[in-house]
């Protein structure tokens, strides 16, 4: 689905992603884990080219990606929820949820409609449909952006540290329409720090730091018997 | 300030109705001047605007050295500068004679005004777009929007609910400013009531001359609290009652 | 928000009710002051043989009047002059001094009021001049801060109901300054053109009788500017044809571009003004002024600044 051939990405003088390469199949729940500053955000903002890589292919379903087809490639494979949930505060949940389809992808509006109700109660969050963002609480707003992602229907979703800007107490709830969602037959590539997520849903995990991948393997490898004395030191200050 | 309360210089004032008529044939220019240059303000504020947050170089530092100029040099000089110049500038160019390159006094104050405080709302529409989250772009490019459709349906309507209070601002200054007209011949409010008091040395013309112009700004200085307000205030759940019922 | 306008609305009323009240008083001062003007104005047109008398006992001058005294315990006559007329009242930006035939009256003045000859009142700096332009001129003299006007302000009929004036110091008249180039020989070729004038000048007037009086048919509009400087810029830039004011202004502004056309009309008789109801001033200054006239004073200053 997804395949990466020696991704390079400076940040003017700073070389955040050094000689990446790897693959991705359609359907497979990859977790991306590392400190902070380790390139692990900048890597799957490349692959729907909200970083423009410096060197490097990313293919997605054999098609190479350009400056120029990155929206069209964007629209037709890949969606984001972010850290920040950036759900756009000038619209109802509902109208959130259906901005990108209408408009895009000219479905009609009553039919629009329906999917978006649908995917608001996949997440539980019929009930405020008519909301504007604001009146939300962040896990409800993070739950509203990963419905909105579903409602394009695109094959991959990319996860940018999903929990990260959480209270604590409102983690769960977002894991957990995550952890329903790795059911389907989406591929989700997700950046995290929740290692019992990662140990649930990964079918592989990454381990990167200082811009590359320094292990990989299924999430019992990582908790059970990892190799590399980085990824342990690591691994030792996150899981308690 | 003692002919304020003097009723015979008021009643004096408004003894002539053809007097009463000149000061409303200017109330009536200064608003068509300040609505030409307020135009002129909003196409020039956008263009450069935009400019100004485009990813060129050249293009901002063309923005930049717009904004400014005109913001850091005098409303008044300006215009003289057209004034001044324009005439000679068509006698040369398009060999007209001294009548024919002559442009109509308004012209030049829609230009002043216009261009003036165009630099300013170029200003302000910079800081609206700027002010919306960056993310909001990222979250747009992520599905699939293209630059122009996320500005159309995403940032603009985001930026305009912030900027409408600063423009409102910048229209209520423009009206005040057009008076600039006055200093070369432009027969509009502030023209007509100075040629007023000039001749008569009533200065009650002064007076209803500042009431005037406070007919015209008084409303938009209310609208303009009234837009800071609401965009201050988060958006209120349209079908409240609907969205408890479900 | 409807309790603070209905506030607003309450405080306008009372300033309103207020205001009203003044008037009421101020008026009846108005009408008794109205007839004394009437009798002032029939005494103005009797001057020049008033004068005669006076000159008679020159150096005489009834100072009991409140209004004097007030200036004789300031100790400054306080006047109202030009600061942008060559030979009538001009302010030297190097030194600040005032100049001009104008500054010259104002000092004779001080001099009969603190008694003392019109060189000494100069020397002494017994005035103290404030610039004044046609917005302000009326409003000084009337709320005080100026005892006298003296600054190329032509008496005309509806400036007397509101000021006293002086016997006329000098006549001037109208003329038209245009560009070499444009061609212009007289008025009637000035069809179509813009003319810029003073504002508050009784210019416009002139000109307009002027044309109805000599059948020109020329068609003329007009634009009124604050200053004479901004009237000749206006003139060479060409955003008006001709710069029309009184001639002995014209004549500073004239250079080898331009040229004045022969047409000479409107007689602009220059009054010093004084506020109604002044009345002590307003008899001493035109006595004064009336001396200057029949000592030959006034010829000489004319002459000696240039004014024909």
């Amino acid at each position: 689905m997804i395949k990466i051939n020696n991704l390079n990405k400076y940040f003017g003088e700073l070389h955040v992603l050094k000689d990446i390469n790897l693959q991705v199949k359609s359907g497979e729940k990859l977790v991306i884990i590392g400190p902070s500053g380790s390139g692990k955000s900048t890597l799957i903002r490349c692959i729907n080219y909200l970083e423009e890589p410096t060197s490097g292919e990313i293919f997605i379903d054999n098609i190479k990606m350009t400056k120029k087809n990155k929206i069209e490639m964007a629209r037709k494979y890949s969606s984001m929820v972010f850290q920040q949930f950036n759900l756009y505060p000038n619209m109802t949940v509902l109208g959130n949820l259906m901005l990108a389809p209408t408009k895009l992808q000219k479905v009609p509006k009553e039919e629009a409609r329906k999917t978006a109700m649908e995917a608001l109660k996949r997440v539980g969050l019929e009930a405020k449909a008519d909301q504007y963002p604001q009146n939300l609480s962040g896990g409800q707003q993070q739950r509203v952006a990963i419905a909105r992602a579903l409602c394009t229907k695109q094959p991959i979703i990319l996860f940018d540290e999903p929990t990260s800007a959480l209270d604590p107490e409102m983690v769960q709830e977002v894991l957990d329409v995550m952890i329903e969602l790795s059911k389907e037959n989406i591929t989700m590539i997700c950046v995290t720090h929740e290692m019992g997520f990662a140990r649930e849903v990964a079918d592989r995990v990454i381990f990167m730091d200082d811009g590359q991948i320094i292990e990989e393997g299924t999430p019992e490898h990582f908790f059970v018997n990892p190799e590399n004395e980085r990824t342990k030191a690591f691994l030792s200050k996150i899981i308690r | 300030m003692s002919s304020l309360f003097n009723m015979d210089k008021w009643s004096r004032l408004f003894a002539d109705p053809e007097i009463i008529k000149g000061f409303f044939e200017g109330m009536k220019l200064t608003i068509i001047v300040s609505v030409c240059g307020l135009m002129l303000a909003l196409v020039l504020g956008i263009i450069f605007g935009v400019m100004s947050v485009s990813k060129s170089k050249v293009l901002r530092g063309i923005a930049r050295v717009y904004v400014e100029f005109f913001q850091n040099t005098p409303l008044v000089l300006q215009t003289f500068f057209y004034y001044y110049s324009l005439p000679a500038i068509r006698r040369t160019l398009f060999h007209m004679s001294v009548k024919e390159a002559r442009l109509p006094a308004n012209v030049y104050g829609i230009m002043g005004v216009g261009i003036y405080h165009g630099a300013y709302i170029s200003e302000v529409i910079r800081a609206g777009i700027e002010a919306v989250p960056k993310g909001q772009l990222e979250a747009a490019y992520s599905q699939g929007f293209t630059t122009i459709q996320a500005m159309r349906y995403i940032i603009l309507p985001q930026t305009l609910k912030m900027i409408f209070p600063p423009l409102t601002n910048q229209a209520l200054n423009l009206v005040k400013n057009s008076s600039v007209l006055a200093l070369i011949g432009g027969f509009d409010l502030m023209y007509k009531s100075n040629s007023y008091v000039c001749a008569t040395s009533n200065i009650c013309g002064y007076f209803l001359c500042a009431m005037m112009y406070f007919i015209i700004c008084f409303p938009l200085a209310r609208l303009t609290k009234y837009l800071e307000v609401r965009a201050q205030r988060n958006p209120v759940v349209k079908t409240a009652k609907k969205a408890e019922v479900v | 928000m409807k309790k603070k306008i209905l506030s607003v609305m309450l405080v306008a009323c009372m300033a309103a009710v207020s205001l009203a009240g003044c008037a009421s008083g101020s008026k009846e001062a108005e009408t008794t002051k109205a007839e004394t003007t009437a009798a002032e104005t029939t005494a103005a047109e009797t001057t020049a043989s008033v004068a005669e008398t006076t000159a008679a006992v020159a150096g005489a001058y009834d100072l009991s009047t409140e209004d004097i005294q007030n200036i004789i315990k300031r100790g400054k006559l306080e006047v109202g002059c030009k600061a942008d007329v060559l030979k009538f009242g001009y302010q030297d930006t190097a030194t600040g001094k005032y100049e001009g035939l104008e500054i010259d009256i104002s000092y004779a003045i001080a001099g009969a009021i603190f008694g003392c000859t019109m060189e000494e009142a100069k020397a002494k700096d017994l005035c103290n001049f404030t610039a004044v332009t046609a917005a302000t001129r009326g409003e000084l003299l009337d709320n005080g801060t100026i005892d006298i006007v003296a600054a190329t302000f032509t008496i005309k009929p509806d400036r007397l109901e509101l000021w006293n004036f002086s016997t006329p110091y000098f006549t001037d008249h109208v003329g038209f300054l245009v560009k070499k180039d444009a061609g212009y020989k007289s008025a009637a070729d000035l069809d179509g053109c813009i003319i810029g004038v003073a504002s508050g000048s009784s210019t416009q007037k002139a000109i307009e009788s002027y044309l109805a009086e000599n059948n020109i048919a020329a068609k003329v509009t007009f634009q009124e500017f604050d200053t004479y400087p901004l009237i000749s810029a206006a003139l060479s830039t060409g955003n008006v044809d001709c710069f029309s004011v009184d001639r002995s202004i014209l004549a500073a502004y004239n250079d080898d571009t331009t040229e004045i056309l022969p047409d000479e009309f409107g007689p602009q008789d220059y009054g010093i003004a004084t506020k109604k109801g002044n009345d002590g001033l307003t008899a001493l200054v035109d006595q004064v002024v009336n001396e200057m006239i029949s000592d030959g004073t006034m010829d000489s200053l004319l002459k000696s600044w240039g004014i024909e």
